[in-house]
């Protein structure tokens, strides 16, 4: 398992933005779903080694974060697209993936193939010299995912990565999903359904801190069957209607 | 997409469905091509941070400091210049009580949350987000001690204690940096850091002349060389526990 954690939780101050979470993953793409302020991104960040966990146990790529050694070389080994991605105005594309290359300690010989490769993977061939200033937001958000790969990533931390993408860039981009979860352990943050649906293999529904549903697209879906839950799509009703069964529950006990 | 490039899976994607036998590999052929035509070439600067620091990684990130680029080094050289100016046409040594607030704003603005606009993804790399805020500081501190000691020894002609007050200023920079590097880290916030670095020094400064009648006492007494590096080491310790990745209990 590339990813282990057990009873893990963050606070900040009173408020816990992640309560008990326990999951595990291995090989594909795992999708974590959940609305605004469920703690999706909270949770993505300890796994990028970004923030520490108030209490529980991480494990990630088989090593403990929490010790600069394992620390880093989890770093080495991971991609990670946050969701505010911040970019450096004057960089060029190249430039840009260059950058973060070189800061995840890969071996410089290396860095310029895996950079063309990387840049060429999110269809940004065209604009490699072009400075990020003068992009589209979608194009923001293909740099910023082209850095989070360009290390073949054995764990890739997506948060949110189709914000800004149009309907084909996303159809493109789940394709790309599938291919690295065929190799490595991806976990996308989202609350769009329908990434989810298309590309994840794995689903956890997240609210409040907790994981409320843990299970494949499909038996998500079997859940909004019949329920009457709102939504367009199967999976938006089951989406709704875990959402809805785990609030009523929480709604009791308080 | 843009120009008919779409995401692709694996490289041999971009070339079609992939080489026959005896063909060549479009693909793999045009990611050497690319590979080649786009490699940056580092600069000699970057290239000897580099064998310094032993870390292409650290180098390239000390070659983007904020406060290190062209711009900010002109407004520094401009400010201390008009120093020397000043110094020359009064006789009070304005650079070397000039200096210290420049590099306390320099050191404040070298590295952070609101500077680094990638500040949470640099956070997550393998090189430590606190190698790369050490070895800014240090760069910025020893290029505005350099800017600093060349205005110095310019106005030094204008000033009776030369020897003293060209040199004098260096020990209290080093506190005023600290201080503002501590405040900076502490606030996550590089005004903070300039604005706590600018006003500690202008009160010490101050002092300094409401205690002796002198407005260049802070820089001469050197009854205050040991309080100024306490004052440093406890700065730079407050700095330094600010930065650390807190461990949680996992």
């Amino acid at each position: 398992m590339n990813v282990e954690i057990s009873d893990l939780t963050r606070r900040f101050g009173r408020a816990r933005a992640v309560d008990g979470v326990s999951l595990q993953a291995g090989a594909g793409v795992f999708g974590l779903l959940g609305p605004n302020g469920a703690g999706k991104t909270t949770l993505l960040r300890m796994m990028a080694t970004v923030i520490p966990p108030s209490s529980g146990t991480l494990r990630l790529l088989g090593r403990d974060p929490s010790s600069y050694g394992p620390r880093r070389e989890i770093r080495r080994r991971a991609g990670y697209l946050p969701q505010n991605l911040g970019y450096y105005p004057g960089f060029t594309v190249l430039e840009f993936v260059e950058y973060f290359a070189l800061l995840k300690d890969m071996p410089p010989r290396q860095v310029p193939r895996a950079v063309a490769a990387a840049v060429e993977q999110v269809g940004l061939g065209d604009k490699a010299r072009s400075r990020l200033r003068t992009l589209s937001g979608g194009m923001l958000r293909r740099a910023g995912i082209a850095q989070a790969i360009v290390n073949q990533p054995e764990l890739l931390l997506l948060d949110e990565p189709t914000a800004g993408l149009d309907p084909e860039q996303r159809v493109a981009f789940r394709s790309l999903l599938r291919d690295l979860g065929d190799r490595s352990t991806v976990i996308v943050s989202t609350h769009l359904v329908e990434d989810v649906g298309a590309a994840c293999g794995d689903v956890a529904l997240m609210d409040a801190g907790k994981i409320v549903f843990r299970g494949t697209p499909d038996e998500l879906t079997a859940r909004g069957e019949g329920s009457g839950a709102a939504g367009d799509a199967p999976l938006e009703r089951g989406y709704s209607a875990v959402l809805a069964a785990a609030r009523s529950v929480t709604a009791v006990r308080s | 997409m843009t120009g008919g490039h779409e995401m692709a899976g694996d490289h041999e994607s971009l070339a079609g469905p992939g080489p026959g036998p005896g063909d060549v590999d479009l693909g793999r052929v045009w990611l050497g091509v690319a590979a080649q035509v786009w490699r940056r070439r580092p600069g000699p600067a970057e290239r000897a941070a580099g064998r310094l620091l032993r870390s292409p990684g650290l180098a390239r990130a000390l070659m983007i400091t904020p406060s290190l680029l062209a711009g900010w080094l002109i407004a520094t050289a401009v400010v201390l210049t008009a120093g020397v100016f000043a110094t020359l046409g009064t006789g009070t040594p304005y650079v070397p009580l000039l200096a210290p607030a420049v590099a306390a704003a320099g050191i404040a603005y070298a590295y952070g949350p609101g500077i680094d606009p990638a500040w949470e993804l640099s956070r997550s790399m393998a090189v430590s987000d606190r190698m790369v805020l050490l070895a800014r500081a240090l760069a910025v501190f020893a290029v505005n001690a350099a800017l600093g000691l060349a205005a110095a020894a310019a106005g030094a002609a204008a000033v009776p204690t030369a020897a003293a007050v060209t040199f004098g200023w260096l020990v209290p920079m080093t506190a005023v940096c600290a201080l503002a590097l501590a405040a900076a880290t502490l606030a996550r916030s590089a005004n903070v850091g300039v604005t706590v670095g600018l006003a500690g020094w202008v009160i010490v400064v101050l002092a300094g002349q409401a205690a002796s009648g002198r407005v260049t006492a802070v820089i001469s007494d050197t009854a205050l060389v040991l309080p100024y590096l306490a004052f440093a080491v406890v700065c730079a310790a407050i700095a330094w526990t600010a930065t650390r990745i807190p461990r949680g209990t996992s």
